[in-house]
């Protein structure tokens, strides 16, 4: 259990207006899991839960092998942690900041630091009132980035950023998974980016995950399959589908497990099959699951 | 106690450092104005109380509130510290602070008490209980702000504890005790300022302590 960077086992925690519930989720070392979910899905709460910044109220929690709460001190000294939320102290400047870094980690990369400086276009004496927000989140990037932390947990991170700011920092996570030690819990909306960099990905909606498994395999797994029926004739009873679109004799079929037995099953009447991108492959699985529930 | 909680206290110092400079320099110029006769008195007494009571409702506001509103708590929550070494840092770091300026401010205070002919060395006792009462004021409202979830909560905090002021300053100076050896020519140290001062030592002691028992074992920070 303690080798794994982050493990949740049954999380649950209750709020007046949201639950989340029976979370559980295991990282190892050299991987970026992507955390995909709506808004309001509970990506932010799951990620404060393992930074000890609220306590859950079932389940258990270890990240880089310590009790969450309990001795969250000893696992942040090796995590870096960014939310889109997340400022800089006011009246203050990014130099204090890397300064004040500096003095607290002692794995600290002071020539990290300035590379990531002049990379991501900062002022070290600019003040962080006045940083935009693209630059606050450059900005707690570089100062999580460059202590080097063997975990990096961020929430949103792209979020409000430009394309080309997104393209740097995310070039930035794919030079951290270089140290194959170090590893990524990414959560984000943005299906691009979490397709782009993560090898494992959990779904989330409504505070319940609804699938987690590697990238790879949701992408294999996933397909659209247009089928056209000619009058009179109907499909055998298939197994593994999510969706079922009827549009005359056209049928649209989503599966969560295509395999060629699966087409061979529908015979002649295929006329297409489509590999679902990871956006499609989201909004399918969380639709399914919410209906699933409501049933 | 940790590194990281030695350096949020030091944090607490440089980042405040200008209410800290400030607020200690007013209260000195409000001293140097009481000592320039009855009306510069009365200005100089109504320009001290506001500055060691403004610089207190400023260290809370920014100290706390504006940290959580404009999302720094996160980056703090986010350093390897837990939840009671942070509640630790702000109470220690924000009454050093307001420390500073509240010696500066009470020593030049009683300097003027004992030292200008005009002011009789009888008022040093009430002198005394008023900035004792305005160390705990202030340790009332960091109490209350570390404690508050909300603006609202906060701003509730600091209304009570500034009309705390007048209503202290209205009860204590009519005590017989008080009143009556205010104007003397030397101090008394009755057992009337001694049961005020202790009372205000036990709310300073028990406002100061509440945040280690309570917000320090709070579940939710965030």
């Amino acid at each position: 259990m303690n080798d794994k960077h982050i493990e949740m086992r049954g999380v649950r925690k209750v709020y007046r207006f949201f639950t989340l519930d029976d979370v559980s989720l295991a990282l190892e070392p050299g991987q970026i899991m992507g955390f995909v979910g709506p808004n309001g899905a509970g990506k932010s709460t799951t990620l404060r839960l393992l930074m000890g910044m609220v306590a859950a109220d079932a389940g258990e929690i270890r990240v880089l092998g310590h009790e969450i709460p309990k001795a969250q001190a000893a696992a942040k000294r090796d995590i870096g942690f960014v939310s889109a939320e997340m400022r800089l102290l006011p009246h203050t400047t990014l130099g204090w900041h890397m300064e004040f870094m500096k003095s607290i980690y002692p794995q600290w990369d002071g020539g990290y630091a300035a590379t990531l400086v002049k990379r991501f276009n900062l002022r070290p004496e600019q003040n962080a009132r006045s940083l935009s927000l693209g630059e606050h989140v450059k900005a707690t990037l570089l100062l999580a980035l460059a202590r080097r932390p063997r975990l990096l947990i961020l929430d949103e991170p792209t979020t409000g950023l430009d394309p080309v700011a997104r393209h740097e920092v995310i070039s930035e996570f794919m030079d951290v998974l270089r140290d194959e030690n170090r590893s990524i819990l990414f959560s984000s909306h943005n299906t691009v980016d979490v397709e782009r960099i993560s090898d494992t990905i959990t779904f989330i909606d409504r505070g319940r995950i609804v699938a987690s498994d590697e990238k790879e395999k949701f992408l294999d797994r996933w397909r659209r399959i247009q089928v056209q029926l000619p009058p009179g004739v109907t499909l055998p009873a298939l197994p593994n589908i999510v969706k079922h679109e009827v549009d005359g004799q056209f049928l649209t079929l989503t599966t969560n497990e295509y395999s060629e037995g699966l087409r061979n099953l529908m015979g002649p009447h295929v006329t297409h099959v489509h590999r679902m991108n990871l956006e499609e492959i989201f909004v399918a699985n969380v639709m399914f699951h919410r209906e699933a529930r409501t049933q | 106690m940790s590194v990281v909680t030695r350096k949020l206290i030091a944090k607490e110092l440089y980042v405040n450092r200008w209410f800290i400079f400030g607020g200690a320099l007013s209260g000195v110029i409000s001293v140097l104005i009481a000592a320039t006769g009855k009306m510069g008195f009365n200005v100089g007494s109504l320009t001290w109380l506001t500055t060691i009571i403004a610089t207190g409702v400023m260290l809370g506001l920014y100290g706390i509130m504006n940290e959580r509103k404009e999302h720094a708590l996160q980056f703090v929550l986010s350093l390897p510290l837990s939840i009671a070494d942070y509640v630790r840092a702000k109470m220690l770091g924000l009454t050093a602070c307001f420390l500073v300026m509240w010696l500066v401010s009470s020593t030049a205070a009683l300097l003027l008490v004992f030292a200008k002919d005009g002011v009789p060395d009888g008022i040093a006792p009430y002198t005394i209980l008023l900035c004792v009462f305005m160390l705990a004021n202030f340790i009332v409202v960091l109490c209350g702000s570390i404690h508050a979830q909300s603006e609202a909560i906060t701003s509730a905090v600091i209304i009570v504890t500034n009309m705390a002021v007048s209503i202290f300053m209205f009860t204590v100076a009519p005590l017989p005790g008080i009143g009556k050896f205010m104007w003397g020519p030397a101090p008394v140290w009755n057992s009337t300022f001694w049961t005020v001062l202790g009372c205000e030592l036990a709310v300073l002691v028990i406002a100061f302590t509440l945040p280690f028992l309570l917000a320090a074992r709070r579940r939710d920070f965030v």
